[in-house]
Order: structure tokens, then C-alpha cells, then sequence
């Protein structure tokens, strides 16, 4: 009996040895592959800046004087930035790759953090970047609410605040400067005049939603909707399911669409991931491209890829490139200039009839 | 069946439930199939058949593990994280080739499986919480791999796929022939009753001399191998390895498919046909309210009313 008891026992020891000696060697021989991709998004995170100017968004003005800072060179300040979420997928990269290249360009001395997606980590996070001597902030918010914490330490030093692709609930020259973002509803909607055109306005249509309970979902479909009632009476929206903004998700709904509904006109994917995955289901269903219109949201390369190859007939950006406009706001503001309260980032988009020449741009 | 009952002289109201439980799933899917045939456009094609059982191919894989686990009176939490660890290696190793590249993603299962099994056979950790770490340790090493979507564009992935043998799809005879295989391994080997015997009563395999741990270890493993065969092949389909969100909430899937067809959680017993029938019930629950254009709160509401059914079926079972 014990002979065997032990042997028994030393197997499993090894295994588990084995397990965890392999799952380490897994991480360790893989860790290197990022590097390589960071100088190709930071050449990427130059092209196709688009920018409106600080002074020409909505809502009364703001001046330093207002907020009751001083006023300062930002060439010889420091910028703190604040990211939400890991840089995982194309937005993110791009975003902070743009406030990157643009401190670069400027000389100024940039502090970063990022949150990884963990509230509690980017409040610490900004109170860490002002303790660390930053002057001005930049912050992609990852939650609206439960700001008062650093918004008080700020107004405290008066550091100006500027957000970018989400909003804070706090008010606007007080707890902090401008927020300068994307018009989710105007970006529905020019989806909707591109749906229009590659559809002839006519036939039934379908919308793959992004998460649910989500503002970006929400007024996507909103500028959508509204817009094809108004202008395309002919378009039917029939079919409205969630694809969660996932690509595998947006690919097995559009495999149901299409065997329920096969005259099915065209496709309004929320981002590009589900746009993407539709465009699996086409081919899995021996459909040819351009069969089925799809126009999606975002602006990422493989989506433009898409529009080249003849499957998506049209892409609405989501920019993310912050990097300009946030940085000419602090600029304009800390010189004594007056800047808007929420200014509009400038969205491209993207055709047949650009798509070949402006995927450099994409992200 | 009722008829049965009646004949034996006495409504045995017990047995009835009983039967019912035991075979409620399978009135389930007929019931949605009814509904489908003559209330859903276009369902009764081959085309739409194949969907249904290209989508269900992945589940149904996990589940046939998560059903060893919880025969085991245990329960495997990781499944969807390794999925998602899984398609992480496979597109990191594809430059070797689509064979090496597959057997790495095995291997990464397989070493989260020993992992599990090792920390609930060897420290005594309940499974949920050994495994519910393992989750969130396999999502993370796999986003550390490959922090983002990548695409797969090694057309051997794409055939794999997308192909098929005389109509069927490779998926579908893959999980097929892995469903065969457990319920092989569950029914007819020494292995399989040692399995049930453990999930009946630890302490009394023990005393009978059965290698508890080793079971254990091994059954963990298996869940592991096979939850990474079914990232594999959500990655062929999908042509692209995203780990992100890859095998999300994939963990309560296969549960709710392994419960709704009457495996119960207190172990000692498995039913693969049931599984693999549960497994098809929530698919055709998802499909015909996204065929019907419902709501997308209704759908999870729907399923919400399937799990309760199903916990409520395995209480009464349990009372027994």
C-alpha cells in the first residue's frame, strides 16, 4: 500500500509542478510581442487630426479668471493624464498615444496613469499625478459620478481640468474646464444618411445595439432612428438586437437575422466589432459582398479594410485623437483665452469613396 | 408515462414530478422546436439547422466538463477564462504552425485544470473559490498575452471553421464525437464510476481506496483541455482571437445547460444526454426570442426563468 500511496502522491506533485512551471514559461516567452506595435500606433497617432478649434463648442465660456487659477506658459507646465482603461483595444491606443505625440511636439512634460478600468484606481490615480507636481489635468473619465474627491483637491491647487471622451457630473469653470468629446447622436445619425445612400432608402433594415443600458448605445440608436424617420420614410427598421459590442456576438445575431429576415437591406452596427462580425455571418451564409449594406461606427483599420473589400459601404469615426484639442484648450485657457465648455471633437467618415486613400488615417 | 403511473393503481404525484424533472428538458426543446416550426419564418432549413448547432458547438463542449466537475460535487468557474487563455496562445503560437499553436492552447487549458484540480484535491480549497480564482487569474495572464483583438488569418483556422464533411460542420461533429466520448467515459469505464463515487461521497471513496485526488486532478484537467477546445474552435469561427471578450459569462452557460438537463449540484450523478440537451434548450431560447426581434432584456429574462425552473427541479430532486 504505501509504495504506491507515495508514488501516487508524487505523480500529482509533478503534475502540479508541471502546471505551473508551464503556465510561467507561457508568460514569460510571450511578454516581449507588445513593443513593436507602440511606434506604429505613435506614427498612426498623427495622422488625420482633424480639430475644431476650443472656442467654437457650446455653452457660455470660460476663462481662467472665471475658474480662479493663474495664468501660466504650458510650455513650461506639467500635463497630467489620466487613462481609463488599459490601452487594449484601438480607441484607447489611439487615444493616449495622441496626448502622447502631442506633449511630444509641444516639449511639454507629460505624467500618465491608467486606471485599468478600476474607479478607485483613477481617483488615486489623479491624486497621485497632482502630487507629483501636475499643473494641468487631462482626464478620460472612466465613471461620470464620484469625482467630488479629486475635484476638491484640484480647485484646492485651482489646476485646470480638461475631459475628454466621457463627461464628468460636476459643473462646468468650476470643478472643472471643458469637456471636449464626440456627438454620439449626430454620429447615429450620419450613419443613418449613409445608410440612406448605400440602401436607396428603401427595404428593411436592421441595428446590431452595443451594450445594453449603455449612453453611447442609447444615443447611437437614438441619432439612428430619428434621422432615417425623418429623412427615409421607406426604411423599415425590423430587427433590433444587442451584439454587446463584441464581434462574436455581432456575427451569431446576424447569422439569426439573416436566415429569419433574408431580405434583409442593410446592416447599422453601433461599432465596428459587430459591423465586423456581420460581415462574418455574410460570408458563412454565401451572401457576396455588397449584398447587404453595412455601415458601422468607430473608424478602426479593419472596419475601412472592410469598406476597400466591398463588405461595409460605410464607416462613421469615433475620434479619438484628443491629443490637439485638448492640448490647444489648456493652452488658450492658461494664457487667459476664453474656451468653451463642451467642445465637439471632429468625427471623419469614411466611403468607398475615400476608404482606399484615407485607411492610413484609421486607427 | 402518466398512463404508467396510473396503471400501477396509485397517482404517485412524486414520481411524476420526478419524470418530469428528468425529462423536462427534453419536453423543453420539443416545445421550442413546436413553437419554431409554425411561428418562426424560415426555421425548418438545413441552413438554419446548422446555425443553431454551430452556435450551440462551443457551449456544449464546456458543459460536457463543467458536468464532470459537478459530478464531482464540484463546479468549474475557469471554463470561460480559459477559453479566452486559450485563443490568446493559439494566435500568439500560430506562426509555428496551426498544429503546434492548437496543442499550446491545450496545453494552457490543461495547466489551468491541473491548477484547479491541485488547489481543491491537495489544499482542501471549495471549487468555487479555487476555481473562481483560477478565472480571474486565466483572463488576466490571457489579456497580458494578447491585450487585444487579433485576427486569424491562417486559412487552416478559417476551414476549420467554416468547413464541413458532407454538410456537417467540423464543430458539430467535433462536439458531437466529445459528447459521445464522455458519456463513454461516464457510463462503461472504471474511471467514470470512481468519478460518480467521489461525487456521492468524498469520504467514502476514500475509505474504499479510490485515488480521490487523482480523480479529482484529472477531472479539473479534462474541464480545462475541453474548455480550450472550445476556444479553439469559437476562434476558427470566428476567424479572430479575442480575449477580451471570449468566453464571457461562458461559466453560467454551461451550468445553467448542465442543471436545466438534471445533473444535480450535489454530485454523484451525470446525465450527458441532458446536458447536451440543456445545452440546446438555452440555444434555442436565445435564437427564437432574437428571431422574434424581443427585447434583448427579454432574452435574459427568459433564460432567468429557465435557471430558477431548473434549481427549483434539482431542490425537489435533492429532497429525495
Amino acid at each position: 500500500m504505501k509504495p504506491t500511496a507515495l508514488s501516487r502522491r508524487t505523480t500529482a506533485r509533478t503534475l502540479l509542478a508541471t502546471g505551473l512551471l508551464t503556465s510561467l514559461a507561457l508568460t514569460g516567452c510571450t511578454k516581449s510581442e507588445d513593443s513593436g506595435d507602440d511606434k506604429a500606433t505613435e506614427q498612426q497617432a498623427d495622422a488625420g487630426q482633424e480639430v475644431a478649434s476650443p472656442s467654437a463648442g457650446s455653452g457660455p465660456g470660460c476663462t481662467i479668471a472665471a475658474y480662479g487659477g493663474e495664468k501660466l506658459d504650458l510650455k513650461n507646465a506639467t500635463v497630467g493624464f489620466s487613462q481609463s482603461e488599459k490601452e487594449a483595444n484601438p480607441f484607447r491606443i489611439a487615444e493616449t498615444a495622441s496626448i502622447r505625440a502631442e506633449a511630444k511636439k509641444r516639449g511639454v512634460k507629460l505624467l500618465t496613469a491608467n486606471a485599468q478600468s478600476q474607479f478607485s484606481k483613477q481617483i488615486s490615480d489623479v491624486q497621485d499625478l497632482i502630487a507629483k507636481g501636475a499643473d494641468v489635468l487631462v482626464i478620460a473619465p472612466l465613471n461620470s459620478d464620484g469625482w467630488e474627491p479629486v475635484l476638491k483637491t484640484a480647485s484646492a491647487k485651482h489646476i485646470p481640468i480638461v475631459t475628454v471622451d466621457r463627461k464628468i457630473n460636476a459643473t462646468a469653470c468650476k470643478d472643472y474646464v471643458s469637456f471636449i468629446g464626440s456627438d454620439f447622436v449626430e454620429q447615429g445619425k450620419r450613419a443613418a444618411d449613409q445608410m440612406i445612400e448605400a440602401t436607396g432608402g428603401k427595404g428593411e433594415i436592421a441595428i446590431l445595439l452595443g451594450a445594453a443600458g449603455n449612453n453611447v448605445t442609447t444615443e447611437r440608436t437614438k441619432g439612428f432612428v430619428d434621422q432615417i424617420k425623418a429623412e427615409a420614410p421607406g426604411l423599415k427598421v425590423v430587427f433590433q438586437q444587442t451584439g454587446e459590442f463584441a464581434r462574436e456576438k455581432g456575427q451569431s445575431v446576424t447569422e439569426n437575422l439573416i436566415q429569419s429576415k433574408p431580405g434583409i437591406k442593410g446592416i447599422y452596427a453601433e461599432n465596428d466589432e459587430m459591423g465586423l462580425g456581420a460581415v462574418n455571418a455574410l460570408k458563412g451564409a454565401g451572401k457576396k459582398a455588397g449584398d447587404v449594406k453595412i455601415v458601422t461606427i468607430d473608424g478602426t483599420r479593419n472596419a475601412v479594410q472592410g469598406i476597400v473589400d466591398g463588405w461595409i459601404s460605410g464607416v462613421v469615426e469615433s475620434n479619438p485623437r484628443f491629443g490637439p484639442l485638448a492640448f490647444q484648450t489648456l493652452d488658450s485657457f492658461t494664457k487667459g483665452d476664453e474656451v468653451a465648455q463642451d467642445i465637439v471633437i471632429k468625427d471623419t467618415e469614411y466611403t468607398e469613396a475615400n476608404a482606399k486613400t484615407d485607411i492610413g488615417k484609421a486607427y | 408515462m402518466t398512463d404508467l403511473s396510473l396503471a400501477r393503481g396509485q397517482v404517485d404525484r412524486e414520481r411524476l414530478l420526478r419524470l418530469l424533472q428528468e425529462y423536462g428538458v427534453y419536453a423543453g426543446v420539443v416545445a421550442l422546436l413546436a413553437f419554431n416550426f409554425v411561428f418562426t419564418s424560415n426555421f425548418v432549413s438545413a441552413e438554419n439547422f446548422r446555425t443553431q448547432a454551430v452556435q450551440v458547438a462551443p457551449v456544449l463542449i464546456v458543459a460536457l466538463g463543467m458536468a464532470l466537475a459537478i459530478g464531482t460535487e464540484g463546479v468549474d468557474l475557469a471554463v470561460g477564462s480559459v477559453m479566452a487563455l486559450s485563443t490568446s496562445l493559439l494566435s500568439l503560437y500560430l506562426g509555428y504552425g496551426m498544429v503546434p499553436a492548437i496543442l499550446m492552447a491545450l496545453v494552457g487549458g490543461i495547466a489551468v485544470g491541473l491548477a484547479n484540480g491541485s488547489l481543491v484535491a491537495f489544499l482542501g480549497v471549495q471549487p468555487i473559490v479555487a476555481t473562481l480564482a483560477l478565472m480571474v487569474a486565466a483572463r488576466g495572464i490571457a489579456l497580458v498575452l494578447l491585450p487585444q483583438l487579433e485576427d486569424v488569418r491562417d486559412p487552416g483556422m478559417a476551414s476549420l471553421g467554416s468547413g464541413d464533411v458532407l454538410g456537417v460542420p467540423y464543430l458539430v461533429l467535433i462536439a458531437a464525437a466529445l459528447a459521445l466520448l464522455v458519456a463513454f467515459v461516464v457510463r462503461r469505464t472504471t474511471f467514470g464510476r470512481q468519478l460518480l463515487a467521489v461525487g456521492d461521497s468524498r469520504p467514502a471513496a476514500r475509505l474504499a481506496g479510490l485515488p480521490v485526488r487523482r480523480i479529482l486532478i484529472i477531472v479539473y484537467a479534462a474541464s480545462g483541455a475541453l474548455a480550450a477546445v472550445a476556444g479553439i474552435l469559437a476562434t476558427a469561427r470566428l476567424t479572430a482571437s479575442d480575449p477580451t471578450s471570449l468566453g464571457t459569462l461562458m461559466e453560467l452557460s454551461a451550468i445553467t445547460a448542465v442543471v436545466v438537463g438534471g445533473t444535480p449540484l450535489s454530485g454523484g450523478r451525470i446525465r450527458i444526454g441532458g446536458t447536451v440537451a440543456g445545452a440546446v434548450l438555452i440555444q434555442l431560447l436565445t435564437t427564437t426570442l432574437i428571431k422574434h426581434d424581443l427585447q434583448p432584456s427579454w432574452t435574459q429574462m427568459a433564460q432567468a426563468v429557465v435557471i430558477v425552473a431548473a434549481v427549483y427541479a434539482a431542490r425537489e430532486r435533492g429532497k429525495r
